[in-house]
């Protein structure tokens, strides 16, 4: 277990690096002077001159990547072009906003997803099972920003019951978490639906049926918590997943969060904030499947690492 | 996943395979077939079922909501009539009082499609009269939303194809050599999609579009290159199970280059997993087209792509609805049908479906 750990974690560091490189190849690959990039559009030349001299972009290519890794581990991301604040302090404001949004986008995906997955597998061939399949491929299908705009139209514009954006109470969350968590919810619908079929086509419940089990308790105690573990997997992976989805969810109820933030700096040119917003998404992906890899040996007993 | 072997006795009449018999048996498949078939013909005779230019402004039809239908025409009669709807300069909606017929396969403003391959005037339906016909309304600009549906289809269409192609085309060899080889090249492959897959979904689109600027050629390329790292390992893993299995042992032992073999033997039983994921990436790269555009990092106006014509909608939302509303349903029709056809190729190829 523990040199499973231990060779688990070394291979994060390769992808971590190449995670590095591509967000230091963005601005070096990108059309224009990289320190005009880095400093603005509206850069004195002094600041240029400062800039060039940070980064080394007068040196050779792996002479600024150096320079840039080691800044990077130092905790200095640069500044940002727009507020001429920190990049790390920028992302310290946005990313607990978005945590907070994707884990109410969690809670709605376990809380629709796994019992529409259950109903689904207990009556397959039905229209709950129909019904189901069907809501949960159209959830897949829904561009996210259009099911937001939805939800806004109908529940805000129309009837009033939530904020149209913003942030600040729980009732600002409602919307945002649902519109960010629908998909989610499909997939662990799907998730739980083949897990459950599988499982329970086993010979341990039809022993378990045969000697007299009710039937809810063999659902329940027997089935599902064997159909739960690839469930658990998925719904660690989801997380990342709903990072991705943060973004476009961020901008549509104008949620203060990094997606937000991301998106924002593109269309101003802001570099060192994409770089940064990227990094701390891809680094926080990274290390929820880490978690999600190791957690899942200590579910499944059935696993050993050896 | 293997063929399933031919019958010893080889009938003369050949059959129709198993799997095409039973996707053709599903409802889900024909719903599929269906939304997808819909957005092919729509996509390639754009212009022709467009009533209008997609770009043409009209700034007395801003804002003007779907119109209505009339089943009967001043005198009674039956048919199919619509009255002038306008926009005055304070923002109210008019409807006139004259009714105007729509007719069928009409001349109207000339087009030019495929690139220069089919010219033409005729318009799928039209209305006689000095007034415009706008079935699901008009945008900011009072330009038609369906025309610019129509238009749309054909961008969201190509960058799809093209997506999927860039995918396939990286994708499937690296998959392939890295499976087949392992070694090195696997090594490094490997790392390679993991740092891609390391920023998750459209993520990497942006990342790419943030760095090769926006514009819809360069959609095209982002979203096809975030499809590579899905390919390369989906064929990595079939490789894997495949290299060692016994036909192809003895297609070495033949003497065969391992360019044959990888082509002959093994790509051919990999197919299956390809094909089903083909039909789900399309829906992946329309959808993250249409996101990117909607977050302005895609087209560029005045595209008639769908996400940025979302994006515009959402701005008027509360006045307007459906200048937003119909983008969105287009969106979610076509990766719907993408979606149920992958589904349910995967249950016709996947042999252990067989019950």
């Amino acid at each position: 277990m523990t040199t499973y750990i231990a060779r688990r974690l070394l291979t994060v560091i390769p992808t971590l690096l190449g995670v590095l490189l591509t967000v230091f190849l963005m601005v070096r690959l990108a059309p224009g002077d990289p320190a005009q990039l880095l400093a603005g559009e509206f850069a004195t030349p002094e600041t240029l001159a400062d800039i060039r001299q940070r980064f080394g972009l007068d040196q050779p290519l792996h002479v600024q990547l150096g320079l840039y890794a080691v800044n990077v581990f130092r905790g200095d991301l640069g500044q940002s072009v727009r507020t001429r604040k920190p990049v790390t302090y920028e992302l310290r404001q946005y990313f607990p906003n978005t945590l907070r949004l994707t884990l109410g986008a969690m809670l709605v995906a376990l809380l629709i997803g796994i019992p529409a997955g259950i109903i689904a597998a207990i009556r397959p061939g039905t229209i709950f099972d129909l019904l189901a399949m069907l809501g949960a491929l159209i959830g897949i299908s829904m561009p996210v920003f259009w099911f937001g705009l939805m939800a806004i139209l109908i529940f805000s514009v129309q009837l009033g019951w939530f904020p149209v954006a913003g942030t600040g109470s729980l009732r600002h969350l409602v919307l945002p978490a649902i519109t960010l968590g629908i998909g989610t919810a499909a997939i662990l619908a799907r998730m739980t639906r083949s897990a459950m079929l599988e499982v329970l086509s086993q010979d341990y419940i039809r022993t378990a049926r045969a000697k007299g089990v009710a039937g809810r308790v063999v659902i329940f105690k027997h089935a599902l918590r064997n159909a739960l573990i690839p469930v658990v997997t998925i719904t660690g992976l989801q997380f990342g997943g709903l990072l991705e989805g943060a973004v476009i969810t961020e901008t549509v109820f104008a949620w203060p969060g990094i997606g937000q933030l991301l998106v924002g700096s593109i269309l101003a040119r802001d570099y060192p904030v994409v770089q940064g917003a990227v990094l701390l998404i891809a680094v926080a992906f990274i290390l929820i499947n880490l978690v999600v890899d190791l957690l899942y040996g200590a579910i499944d007993p059935r696993i050993r690492y050896d | 996943m293997t063929k399933p072997l031919e019958n010893a006795s080889t009938p003369t009449k050949r059959e129709t395979p198993r799997w095409r018999r039973r996707l053709f048996r599903s409802p889900l498949a024909i719903a599929g077939f269906t939304f997808i078939g819909i957005f092919v013909l729509v996509a390639a005779f754009a212009p022709f079922i467009s009533p209008y230019s997609p770009v043409e402004q009209n700034l007395r039809g801003t804002y003007v909501p779907p119109m209505r239908i009339e089943l009967r025409g001043p005198q009674g009669q039956l048919g199919l009539w619509v009255r002038e709807v306008t926009r005055t300069p304070l923002g109210q909606i008019e409807v006139g009082q004259e009714l105007y017929p729509i007719r069928f396969f009409v001349r109207g403003e000339p087009w030019v499609w495929w690139g220069g391959l089919l010219k033409s005037d005729l318009h799928l339906f039209g209305v006689d009269g000095p007034v415009k016909f706008y079935l699901l309304g008009a945008d900011e600009q009072g330009r038609d939303i369906l025309s610019r549906l129509a238009h749309g289809a054909w961008i969201s269409l190509s960058i799809g194809l093209i997506a999927v192609f860039i995918g396939l085309l990286i994708g499937v060899p690296v998959g392939l050599f890295s499976g087949y080889y392992g070694g090195t090249f696997d090594l490094i492959a490997q790392r390679i999609v993991e740092v891609m897959l390391s920023f998750p979904g459209i993520l990497l689109a942006i990342v790419l579009v943030a760095t090769l600027g926006t514009g819809l050629t360069n959609v095209m390329i982002a979203v096809g290159i975030a499809a590579i790292p899905v390919y390369a390992r989906l064929v990595r893993g079939s490789v894997l199970a495949l290299r060692d299995r016994e036909f192809v042992e003895a297609s070495r032992a033949l003497g065969n280059r391992d360019s044959r073999i990888m082509l002959r033997h093994i790509l051919p039983n990999a197919l299956s997993p390809i094909i089903v994921q083909s039909s789900l990436q399309m829906a992946v790269a329309i959808l993250f087209a249409a996101g990117l555009g909607f977050l302005g990092l895609g087209a560029r106006p005045p595209e008639p792509e769908w996400g940025l014509m979302l994006a515009r909608g959402r701005e008027y939302l509360a006045t307007a609805p459906h200048v937003a509303t119909f983008p969105g349903l287009a969106i979610m029709f076509v990766a719907l049908g993408f979606n149920l056809l992958g589904d349910a190729l995967r249950d016709a190829l996947d042999p252990r479906a067989l019950r």
